[in-house]
């Protein structure tokens, strides 16, 4: 068992900075998501562990060693890309067993279970145009898993397949790369896929790891509000306040509205915040109490396991609710009051958008 | 868009009759004289409808001609051999240089690898006599004058910007992430290119292959400058052939249709590549 | 693969090299092609030399170097002007009109039916025909006395046209040749670039009912011009430099009616064996074609571009 560690490495070109300082763990067994919005360098990480190029600074070790500067074929790596590049002029058995070097019945014997394994046992003998997107992809993941690589670096495998596959394949996925011992890295570019299939998710961001947690944690407690914003459909509701501490109470106002914001164990934050509330955690009601929010209803979006209401609050800012669909609620033009609870509010910090304790929410999501 | 007004297809009718006639009565005449007797070619007005001989050939394939002066011995069989040999390893060559170093400028950006490639690029448009000349002066003092591989060496001028640029177009089209996949699934960047990168370009490198050996074969210059008569491909030797004195008539036109024959079979299989070819790699047919 | 298996692939993964590592890989692949490089370079920088130099094959021992000599020489040389005026008339007149011939074809044949494509694949035979031989082939056409050419103008009253042994129509035969040719060139690659255009902005001024001449000048013409510009610039840098079929012709006689640069220079070295006045000469045409090639290529890799784009 090997497991792979990075260690702040960075990569430029030119003026672009895809790693800036990165370092990263990934134990035997374990499933690391690398997720972050596109441009933020997640490829680029692959790429350098894979050997297609080389980090300016820093140190890449698989099993503790460093592989640095040694050729792609003897790191022990395998890899899923996101257009599959698969061999066109090879057929779908060969394409698997490239990477083998066995004697023909033991090669035979290792395509026919992982091709088991992931049902493509009926398209062995097909070159790769003749394959759906989905079975070139399921192609593809059994050629990087076969050899039972000690790294198994996973490129957004999911991006050009269809919707129906790509809900399938999360549930299956997990499954499938926990059989072996190989560390994973998963970059993606969903939050959900990231959060279905991973251990822990790293994100990245401009170049930099700005959190590396389990998915309930960097959704319950993201450390910036950029990352709030990355999870989370609909986002995040963002108010500007600036909180005041009273009585061992953290409270603000939002549209005119005093909202107890939770304990203020400590010094309470000084100058502006971000007030971040997620949609599924407001309440919408047309009774007013001193603690609730005036607002407008402007549009009810029914989405089958929820309605989505964009409210227009009294000072103008417009928030999103997600509610049961089953809740009897008001209709668009209605004049509403929207609470949230105290432990639901997170405070970013207005100037650096880093999240501020203590307001600490521990529910998870 | 197409206009189908009754004078609009007569015209377009005539006018390619007109262009059909104007291109193709050439080859198609020289054909017909190719089986023809001095008589016949010489009869006023001239027949379309003749008896054929095989007469013409049978005197080039001997290498003997029967002239009013007398016998006459000619090494046309000779020329050709000499077009075979010149063209094929020219393009042989030129495959063995060029399919690595156009591998080398698709996959690597390298500063080096653009000099190269422009350089042999501007070269393919430089007047040929600028080399030829001082050439055959420093081929003279090296003993490769009137050698094959003197020959073959100069004819990398046509053959390789063309393989070079060619083939450099279908290695870039090949995602690079297939050729990584290959190399992860433990293969060393040698494999990777003759099991994967090679095999791909196979089409390109084909063509680009044929292509050179057409504008091998029918290159004049550089054999008329560094070669004498026993390496003289048929472009030269189909030349001297005609100024000899009291030569055939048909035997000529002969000449001339074995000499193109083989060029223009090339072309009709590889035509679907000759736009790619001629212009370089710039047009895609 | 058991777990000793994994710790032996990592024990190899383990570089020795440090880094940055250099990627000699590159530069070993594009060796042999530098050489070729290196192998034209140097009798292209011997050819500069020689063009300073008096430099004659039969006189040795009159070798020496003149600066500008010859190239102040060829100012005063009607030879020279000549030369000059001949290349430029045939460069001229064969480019125009093969583009209006070739564009013509091109449009003819613009729709790509059968019959239209096996067409266009008999024009490309011209085209693949040595153009030495092909001269070899005209001059039997146009033979005074059986050749099919000179019967035909005889049936139009025309008895005594010599053709290219005649000063006042040797030009005229050799533009014959290269337009026959060299037609199918232009033509192919204009018709590649007629059937890689977009249809929408065709269908858009078929729905407006915009008259056909407009269409042609405002839309065909102005897509097409990168694939004209092209197409054109190529032939004229062949063009100006040719020698297959004009030395096969008449080896630019009769007189000097056809001494274009390349058949002047050969003759200088061979007949006259004053390598530095052909060496000068080439020089001048080199001048001449490689301002013409860097602008050909900019338009080149431009088409180049947009082929690999689609791709």
């Amino acid at each position: 068992m090997a497991r792979l560690d990075i260690n702040s490495v960075s990569k430029a070109f030119g003026a672009a900075r895809p790693a800036d300082g990165l370092s990263l763990a990934v134990e035997p067994g374990e499933i690391v998501a690398v997720f972050g919005p596109s441009g933020s360098g997640k490829t680029v990480l692959l790429r350098m562990i894979a050997g297609m190029f080389e980090p300016d600074d820093g140190d890449i070790l698989i099993g503790g060693r460093s592989v640095v500067g040694a050729p792609p074929e003897r790191r022990g790596i395998g890899m899923a890309f996101q257009n599959f590049a698969l061999f066109p002029h090879m057929t779908a058995r060969d394409n698997i067993a490239s990477g083998l070097r066995a004697s023909g019945n033991e090669v035979a014997s290792r395509v026919a279970a992982i091709s088991k394994l992931l049902k493509i046992e009926h398209v062995l003998s097909h070159a790769p145009r003749e394959l759906s997107n989905g079975q070139k992809q399921r192609t593809a993941l059994a050629r990087a898993l076969i050899g039972n690589p000690d790294v198994l670096l996973l490129d957004d495998p999911l991006r050009n397949v269809d919707a129906k596959l790509r809900y399938e394949m999360r549930l299956e996925l997990p499954n499938l790369l926990r059989r072996g011992t190989a560390a994973v890295l998963y970059v993606t570019q969903d939050y959900r896929e990231a959060m279905a299939i991973a251990d822990r998710i790293a994100v990245l961001i401009d170049g930099r790891l700005a959190q590396v947690a389990t998915p309930a944690d960097i959704y319950a407690q993201p450390a910036s509000v950029a990352i709030a914003r990355l999870f989370g459909d609909p986002t995040i509701n963002l108010a500007e306040v600036s909180p005041v501490a009273e009585h061992g109470v953290l409270s603000a106002t939002v549209a005119g509205a005093r909202m107890r914001l939770g304990a203020a164990d400590g010094a309470a934050p000084a100058g502006a915040c971000w007030l971040g509330v997620r949609p599924e955690d407001i309440a919408v009601s047309s009774a007013s109490t001193d603690d609730a929010i005036p607002a407008r209803i402007l549009a009810i979006t029914p989405m089958h396991e929820k309605a989505v209401l964009l409210l227009r609050l009294a000072d103008g800012t417009e928030w999103l609710a997600a509610l049961p669909p089953d809740v009897p609620h008001s209709a668009a033009d209605d004049n509403v009051f929207v609470r949230f609870a105290s432990d639901a509010a997170m405070l970013f910090d207005r100037a650096t958008g880093l999240r501020i304790g203590p307001t600490h929410r521990l529910k998870a999501a | 868009m197409e206009h189908s007004s009754p004078a609009g297809r007569v015209f377009r009718g005539v006018a390619l009759t007109l262009i059909l006639i104007f291109f193709m009565f050439p080859i198609v005449w020289i054909f017909l004289m190719s089986f023809q007797t001095n008589e016949q070619i010489l009869r006023i007005p001239p027949r379309v409808l003749f008896e054929p001989t095989l007469a013409n050939y049978e005197a080039l394939i001997s290498g003997q001609l029967r002239t009013a002066a007398g016998n006459l011995q000619i090494s046309f069989m000779r020329n050709l051999f000499n077009s075979v040999v010149l063209s094929s390893a020219a393009v042989l060559l030129a495959l063995l240089l060029g399919v690595p170093a156009a591998y080398a400028f698709a996959r690597f950006k390298f500063r080096l690898g653009e000099s190269i490639a422009f350089t042999l690029l501007s070269f393919r448009f430089a007047p040929p006599l600028l080399v030829l000349l001082p050439l055959s002066l420093y081929y003279q003092e090296l003993g490769l004058n009137d050698t094959y591989f003197g020959i073959v060496w100069v004819y990398q001028l046509i053959a390789l910007p063309l393989i070079l640029w060619i083939v450099r177009g279908y290695f870039e089209d090949i995602s690079p992430d297939i050729e990584h996949a290959y190399r992860l699934a433990g293969h060393s960047w040698r494999e990777a290119f003759t099991r994967i990168a090679v095999p791909l370009a196979g089409p390109g490198i084909a063509a680009a292959g044929l292509l050179s050996f057409i504008f091998c074969w029918n290159n004049f210059v550089f054999a008329l400058i560094l070669a004498s008569a026993d390496k003289q491909p048929v472009t030269v030797g189909a030349l001297a052939f005609v100024t000899a004195s009291g030569i055939q008539y048909g035997q000529i036109a002969a000449a001339i249709v074995l000499s193109v024959t083989p060029t223009l079979l090339l072309a009709l299989y590889a035509q679907r590549y000759l736009v790619e070819g001629l212009s370089l790699g710039a047009v895609k047919g | 693969m058991s777990m000793v298996q994994l710790l032996q692939t990592n024990a190899q993964a383990a570089p020795a090299k440090p880094r940055p590592r250099v990627r000699l890989l590159p530069y070993l692949l594009s060796l042999p092609a530098l050489l070729v490089c290196v192998a034209i370079l140097v009798p292209f920088v011997t050819a500069a030399v020689y063009s300073l130099q008096r430099y004659r094959l039969n006189l040795p021992y009159l070798r020496g170097f003149i600066g500008a000599g010859n190239y102040i020489d060829f100012l005063s040389d009607p030879a020279f002007w000549n030369t000059f005026r001949i290349s430029i008339t045939y460069t001229a007149v064969t480019v125009v009109f093969e583009l209006l011939l070739g564009l013509g074809i091109a449009l003819l044949l613009r729709r790509p039916t059968r019959f239209h494509n096996a067409v266009s694949i008999m024009l490309l035979l011209p085209l693949m025909t040595a153009p030495a031989i092909a001269a070899l082939m005209w001059k039997l056409m146009t033979n005074p006395s059986f050749g099919i050419l000179s019967y035909l103008v005889g049936l139009f009253g025309v008895t005594d046209f010599k053709w290219a042994s005649d000063p006042s129509s040797a030009l005229f035969t050799v533009v014959l040749v290269d337009v026959w040719v060299y037609t199918p060139f232009i033509m192919i690659l204009l018709l590649a670039g007629l059937r890689s255009l977009p249809r929408q902005p065709f269908e858009a001024a078929a729905l407006d009912g915009v008259p056909a001449n407009f269409v042609f000048f405002r839309i065909t013409l102005p897509m097409l011009a990168p694939y004209i510009i092209t197409a054109s610039l190529f032939r004229l840098l062949d063009s100006i430099q040719q020698f297959d079929i004009i030395y096969a012709m008449t080896q630019g006689g009769p007189g000097d009616r056809l001494m274009v640069f390349q058949v002047q220079a050969y003759l200088e070295f061979f007949q006259y064996t004053n390598v530095g006045r052909s060496a000068a000469l080439l020089m001048i045409l080199w001048l001449i074609t490689n301002i013409l090639s860097n602008i050909f290529i900019k338009n080149w890799l431009r088409l180049r571009a947009r082929a690999h784009g689609h791709a």
